[in-house]
């Protein structure tokens, strides 16, 4: 057949133009019935996921915890450092904390650990992990000055030029704490995988407000009660409420730049919720006796609503960041989002 | 008993025996000297490619690779499925059986339009979102403007993998190192051209400066275009078809660069890859910023609640 068409010297019609849209017949292994102008080639990934698993994810958490606590520690040493003491104290170790306890997971997901410290070997300033590596490591060792400080304090010392040194780095560590918040979302969005890559603005914004959020749930869940964690408690508030807002926003970016896959938001904004739930629920229950035993048993009950929103709100951030990247690895794993989302603009 | 001995039929071809290695033997195999300080790529002609899979075998064979699973993957002659830590070229084949109503096809444009065959590589990227992400530095430019991942440096923290926009760089499971292709890097320190092109039979894959194969790649397209094959353009060069050209916002060429005769997604191509890193800054800087407002919200909240209650 093919030697006739030759040979009697009639062409075909060439196949159209390499930019035109063709329709795409239905082809065993067309997953996406939505997109049937992209072709694929039979549907294998044009990417490579990353390797990033729940290590990963709970350093993140964990990163956000330690980088906020340390804005917060700041926030309360500047307000009212002898009304605060609880917090600026438990600040200060959950920084250390976690500083070390990330490190340790991050190393341990190295593929080549025993080499771990190549990390520090150049700056890149294009790449979010060079940063997060220098983020880190002064952090940590910040952490490290402000919670030795603190021990002294906690074992009886008393003010020092060596306390004035450590209240003195109290403010960069706040600023590298931002940082540790925040860079995490910047990495994932600096790469080519098109979930991560389609909210570069997004992600950060709302693995920070995550971040402040839990660091406030953290450390009401180390303090007794009283006025301190009431100023946890409408920080967590205000914080899971942008933080709440922000995840809202996640399903239409990914819409808007042509990701079909899905994270699944609905846990997080559950979880999230919480610490309003408990405001409307201590809201209902105060005017509710005056009685002695009755105001006791409601403290009571609002310590607990209060404990529960707080554990509430870490399960939320944890959500957070390990759907976003079980749903990131999905996607690089779907060659039409990557298509779509690699046009030409 | 000779000083140097031979099998009798090996003298017949004596002027085989060189005296010592050539010096720059590119220049007799692919007509380049290969000097440091030039830009060197690879331009791989498809509409020449015929499949046979000279170049996964030379490139294996001279790296050391081990073997892929020989078993078929029902992707047509394809039984490499794609790139990665042990696989540096990987030939596609995309069979046009039918003539979409259903019947097969009795009339062929010419030059392969029914059987679309492709030698995907490494296409060391200018500049190179692999590079730009490695914290370490084990990924660098090398003196021939070509991308290498330096073995005894790289930590497998496995971020260039999810940053390369064509799912080429992986973190080996077996050594836990990135591994991708070299462009043959020790080969071009001896003046000898890469594995691949040496071995490719028709020069589909065509390796040279990056300048000489630019202006060859166009005078190809112009005459495939005379001859009937309207659908034929480059893919990775700089002045690519605005449709598809092969890279995207910050993304400046492919130094491997590619002609194609279908869409690019037909090859496991996207469109127009975007260069990750332009994504670092406005991240960070939002970032920032978010944390900069909940700070100042918190020292409201401090602050309001200092008056009034201890």
């Amino acid at each position: 057949m093919r030697q006739s068409a030759i040979r009697s010297g009639v062409l075909p019609n060439p196949p159209p133009l390499a930019g035109a849209k063709r329709e795409e017949t239905a082809r065993p292994g067309n997953s996406d019935h939505g997109a049937v102008e992209i072709p694929t080639y039979y549907d294998l990934p044009a990417l490579k996921q990353s390797f990033y698993g729940w290590k990963v994810s709970t350093y993140i958490l964990i990163a956000g915890i330690a980088g906020s606590s340390q804005i917060l520690a700041a926030v309360a040493e500047f307000t009212d450092a002898q009304a605060n003491q609880n917090v600026i104290r438990n600040a200060r170790y959950i920084a250390l904390g976690g500083s070390v306890v990330g490190a340790a997971l991050l190393i341990i997901d190295l593929h080549t650990p025993t080499r771990f410290y190549n990390m520090l070997r150049i700056f890149r300033p294009t790449s979010p992990m060079s940063i997060g590596s220098y983020v880190l490591t002064s952090f940590g060792a910040l952490s490290a000055l402000l919670a030795a400080a603190q021990l002294r304090r906690d074992l009886g010392g008393g003010p020092s030029g060596f306390d004035t040194l450590a209240r003195a780095a109290q403010i960069p560590a706040a600023v590298t704490g931002a940082a540790m918040s925040t860079y995490t979302g910047a990495l994932l969005a600096a790469t080519s995988t098109p979930l991560w890559a389609a909210m570069p603005k997004l992600l950060p914004a709302s693995f920070g407000a995550s971040a402040m959020a839990s660091a406030a749930a953290a450390l009401s869940l180390l303090t007794a009660g009283g006025s301190e964690q009431e100023r946890l408690h409408r920080v967590e508030l205000i914080a899971s409420a942008v933080e709440l807002l922000l995840v809202a926003m996640l399903p239409g970016k990914l819409r808007d730049k042509g990701i079909k896959t899905r994270i699944g938001v609905a846990p997080v904004l559950v979880a999230g919720a919480a610490p309003l739930l408990h405001q409307i629920a201590e809201a209902v229950e105060r005017p509710r006796s005056n009685r002695a035993d009755d105001l006791a048993a409601q403290t009571r009950r609002a310590v607990r609503f209060g404990k529960a929103s707080a554990v509430a709100v870490l399960a939320g951030a944890f959500l957070l960041r390990h759907l976003v990247l079980r749903a990131g690895n999905e996607s690089a794993k779907r060659p039409r989002d990557h298509f779509r989302f690699s046009r030409p603009r | 008993m000779p000083a140097n001995p031979v099998h009798p039929r090996a003298l017949d071809y004596a002027s085989s025996f060189l005296p010592g290695v050539i010096p720059q033997e590119a220049e007799l195999t692919a007509g380049v000297i290969i000097e440091p300080g030039r830009r060197y790529g690879f331009f791989t002609d498809t509409t020449l490619c015929i499949g046979c899979k000279a170049c996964e075998v030379a490139c294996k064979e001279w790296n050391l690779l081990p073997a892929d699973d020989l078993k078929l993957r029902g992707h047509s002659y394809d039984n490499t499925g794609d790139l990665g830590a042990m696989t540096w070229r990987h030939v596609h084949f995309i069979e046009h059986i039918d003539n979409k109503a259903g019947g097969r096809v009795t009339e062929m444009a010419p030059f392969q339009s029914n059987w679309l065959m492709m030698s995907d590589v490494c296409k060391h990227c200018s500049p190179a979102p692999c590079l730009e992400a490695c914290p370490t530095g084990a990924l660098f430019r090398t003196e021939f403007d070509t991308v290498v991942v330096q073995q005894d440096i790289c930590n497998g923290c496995a971020y260039c993998q999810p940053a390369c926009p064509f799912g080429v760089v992986e973190v080996g499971r077996e050594d836990g190192k990135a591994h991708k292709c070299t462009l043959c890097y020790d080969r071009l320190k001896g003046g000898l051209e890469p594995a691949c092109a040496k071995s490719c039979p028709t020069d589909s894959i065509q390796f040279g400066e990056l300048s000489d194969l630019h202006e060859r790649a166009h005078r190809r397209v112009a005459l495939l275009h005379e001859q009937g094959v309207t659908t034929a353009y480059l893919y990775g060069v700089p002045d690519a078809p605005r449709e598809t050209p092969g890279h995207g916002e910050g993304l400046r060429e492919l130094n491997a660069f590619f002609l194609l005769t279908a869409p690019p997604e037909t090859y496991n191509l996207p469109r127009a890859p975007s260069r990750p890193a332009n994504r670092t800054g406005p991240g960070l800087a939002t970032g920032l910023g978010m944390m900069a407002a909940l700070a100042a919200a918190a020292i409201g909240l401090f602050a309001a609640g200092k008056n009034g209650r201890g």
